[in-house]
């Protein structure tokens, strides 16, 4: 059978109200006070007394960010919850470091604020304390969508600016590099576009690829402990790119991977794992009921850097079961290997999380071929618009405890492996 | 503090499979059906022969196909027609899909001329299902009024006992004790570490059923006990050596259970060694072996377990359950002495000892 066609006669749907789960246990639901919308930014924090707090950027308006203290996994408390100053913006993004947290503003529309993003000392986990604003507003901008922060020095963005005019509106997104060593001023140090994007360019603009998810910057990780001299960057239907910034003021290319068409786009993470040569890049699904199949999480082999080899891909269950689960079906985030203290890595197991798929995790002993080791997919959330769960992100702790968000309703739930 | 190994358990991370056999009339489909419908049965899938009325009777809830229905405890029937292999691996894709119930437990009822042997060694054999599943519990039923006169002239009821993890007397209510008696008297020398029950109209203790074999790498010595069954006898060891005692040997069906126990490490190698002779030339006749065995450089004890020629791959515990850190191994076979065995381990020891524990 073909993918992406869904014979209904053939196969039985995914039954979205069934939580389906293999070697995880729910521990614990949080529904984020009633505004249980995640995005794909959230963060651990060992907070001055002690506590273990989990700080997450919601989907969308009108909450700004929450923060939950996962101490006791099995009994997550509510410690604060932001708004955002008006409907017409979200955060979706943020990173902790120590007891500081920046969090990305994206607006609806060119030309609003707050664009930018905001840095908080975050010491008081019950009152965040502003410590400055990025602005990153203008007349072709819509701010941050989607921050890196893990080094405590710079914060990796996909961002518009005032002087960038991108050739084409889903363009306005590029790579920016913003020195906050002095957390109080922000001072960009480097940038790097999708040559063809920004007006005046010599290169020509990329072609369009039939989905049109535009060339953007996505995941922008950069590792500093392994390679501080290079950025993974996912920019959308431009590919993964790898990137010197040895220099940050003269950014270069090391490597285009393209994987589109004949597929369709809209590469979102670029992972490294370095003690095994390997990359892992997602696509992000952006369109329901299997509208952009396949979207999909590829193994590439990096042995050499400059020519990115995809491997494998990881093994996802049947389409044709969970294109009727409701919502969207296919890869989006990834655990990232954090280097915060209170994160767990791994070069062997990779997390993921794919909407109505769920949480998946494999191992890649072999890399070839990857082998589903756990997942879990919570049954549809109360209130959900889709009618499925959809996971958008995930987090795992040095304890192994697993923390994955429903981008609607269901808000936090919080997974162990089984022992 | 280490970072936590995350990862699937070899044990807990695999759905266990219960294995229900016993010859034609043995009250397979009756106690099947029975505990079909407990209200604990909720997250098991059961592989059926075919269905009783009596578990039907308005319990069918929904028919996601002719093959497959779902009681209204929760339990997903599924009736087999064609290969057993086939069935378990579509139930996986099914679970993994949420297209059936998310089971967490898999009960096979075998056909009554079944031999068990190749259901289990489905398990040990084939990629997919061996990591989606473990084997659980061999549950052997025999029919007090036919029993023991089957094992007496055939072979198959024989082997079905001698598989056993547990044994379950049924139709108790229809004769009298002494010949019931005398039939677990015979189940018990023929599989001396199987638990005996009996069970009238299919009515046993879910308890007894399951959780049998090894379920976790941090398992405990009353878990270990529960799957090997305990020791009867104390023993006396030494380099190599092997206690003389729990020797059982029927002239009668051949069929022999011992146990070998060793103080000193194995090597891996000299250990496979061992299992490879046995299974190349008497792999028919190795009707069961299980074992917890000391490998040299190994944290744990590596848990070995065998039916007939085919080994599953061994299975390293986090640690010893308890201070006895000695190999010991059960053995079931039809014709192959204790001291047979134990001579070819002594032979093969004395050609590659393993090093000294340091």
């Amino acid at each position: 059978m073909s993918q992406g066609t869904s014979p209904s006669s053939l196969s039985p749907a995914s039954q979205a109200a069934q939580t389906l789960a293999f070697n995880m246990k729910l521990l614990a639901q949080h529904e984020i006070e009633g505004f249980g919308g995640m995005g794909e930014g959230v963060g651990m924090q060992l907070a001055p007394d002690g506590r273990r707090i989990m700080w997450m950027a919601h989907e969308s308006a009108p909450k700004n960010f929450t923060a939950i203290d996962v101490s006791d996994p099995r009994n997550p408390k509510f410690v604060v919850q932001t708004d955002l100053p008006h409907g017409d913006m979200r955060s979706n993004s943020l990173d902790v470091v120590g007891n500081t947290m920046v969090v990305a503003y994206q607006t609806k529309k060119f030309d609003m604020k707050p664009a930018g993003f905001d840095m908080f000392d975050i010491s008081t986990p019950e009152k965040p304390k502003l410590i400055s604003h990025f602005d990153a507003s203008g007349k072709f901008s819509r701010g941050v969508h989607c921050v890196w922060f893990d080094d405590g020095e710079y914060v990796h963005m996909a961002s518009g600016a005032a002087d960038f005019e991108p050739t084409n509106d889903k363009d306005d997104q590029c790579y920016r590099i913003i020195d906050v060593r002095n957390p109080s001023k922000p001072t960009e140090v480097g940038r790097w576009w999708y040559p063809g994007t920004r007006k005046g360019d010599q290169a020509a603009p990329p072609p369009r690829l039939k989905l049109d998810g535009g060339y953007r910057a996505h995941n922008t990780n950069v590792y500093s402990r392994q390679r501080p001299d290079r950025a993974y960057v996912g920019y959308i239907d431009g590919g993964g790119w790898i990137l010197d910034i040895k220099d940050k003021s003269n950014i270069k290319p090391v490597m285009h991977w393209k994987n589109s068409p004949p597929f369709n786009g809209f590469v979102h993470t670029m992972m490294p794992l370095f003690s095994k040569n390997l990359i892992i890049a997602t696509e992000e699904c952006v369109r329901d009921n299997l509208g952009d199949w396949p979207k999909m999480t590829w193994v590439l082999n990096a042995e050499d850097e400059t020519n990115l080899v995809p491997i494998s891909t990881v093994p996802l269950p049947s389409p044709d079961s969970f294109g009727k689960r409701g919502g969207r079906f296919g890869s989006h985030n990834l655990w990232e290997n954090y280097s915060a203290k209170t994160a767990w890595r791994s070069d062997d197991i990779i997390l993921a999380t794919f909407f109505n798929g769920g949480l998946r995790a494999y191992d890649l002993s072999n890399p070839y071929q990857p082998q589903e080791v756990a997942y879990f997919v919570p049954g549809t959330p109360k209130l959900s618009p889709k009618g499925a769960v959809q996971i958008n992100d995930v987090w795992v702790d040095d304890r192994g405890i697993v923390y994955c968000q429903d981008r609607f309703t269901g808000g936090l739930y919080i997974v162990e492996w089984t022992q | 503090m280490e970072a936590p190994v995350l990862g699937r358990s070899a044990l807990s991370g695999r759905i266990p499979v219960g294995v229900v056999t016993g010859f034609l009339g043995s009250g397979k489909t009756t106690l099947v059906n029975k505990l079909l419908k407990r209200p604990e049965m909720n997250r098991v899938a059961v592989i059926v022969n075919e269905l009783g009325e009596q578990a039907i009777d308005n319990d069918l809830v929904e028919v996601s196909s002719e093959q497959m229905m779902l009681l209204n405890n929760g339990c997903l029937c599924c009736v087999l027609r064609g290969d057993l292999q086939e069935t378990m691996r579509d139930l996986f894709i099914k679970r993994r899909n949420g297209e059936i119930i998310d089971f967490d437990r898999l009960v096979i009822e075998t056909t009554g001329l079944a031999d068990p042997a190749p259901v289990m060694q489905t398990l040990m054999t084939d990629t997919m299902l061996q990591s989606q599943y473990r084997l659980d519990c061999v549950v052997t039923l025999v029919d007090a009024v036919n029993g023991l006169e089957q094992i007496n002239t055939l072979s198959e009821p024989v082997k079905q006992a001698a598989l056993a993890d547990r044994l379950v007397i049924t139709k108790t209510d229809l004769v009298d004790e002494t010949k019931a008696t005398a039939l677990e008297a015979k189940l018990q020398e023929l599989n001396p570490r199987a638990p005996v029950k009996r069970a009238v109209n299919g009515e046993i203790e879910l308890a007894f059923l399951i959780d049998v074999a090894l379920r976790s790498m941090q398992s405990r010595l009353e878990d270990v006990e529960r799957w090997m069954g305990p020791e009867e006898h104390e023993h006396d060891h030494g380099h190599y050596g092997h206690d003389e005692h729990g020797h059982k040997h029927l002239h009668d069906t051949h069929v022999t259970s011992f146990s070998l126990r060793y103080k000193e490490p194995f090597t891996w190698n000299s250990f496979s060694q061992c299992m490879e002779v046995l299974a190349t030339l008497r792999g028919p006749d190795l009707f069961r072996v299980k074992g917890l065995v000391n490998v040299a450089g190994h944290k744990g004890p590596l848990i070995v377990q065998g039916v007939q020629h085919l080994f599953h791959p061994p299975i390293e515990l986090d640690k010893w359950p308890s201070d006895d850190q000695e190999t010991r191994i059960v053995f079931i076979t039809r014709g192959i002495a204790r001291d047979t065995v134990a001579s070819l381990f002594s032979a093969i020891a004395s050609i590659a000892p393993a090093p000294a524990t340091v």
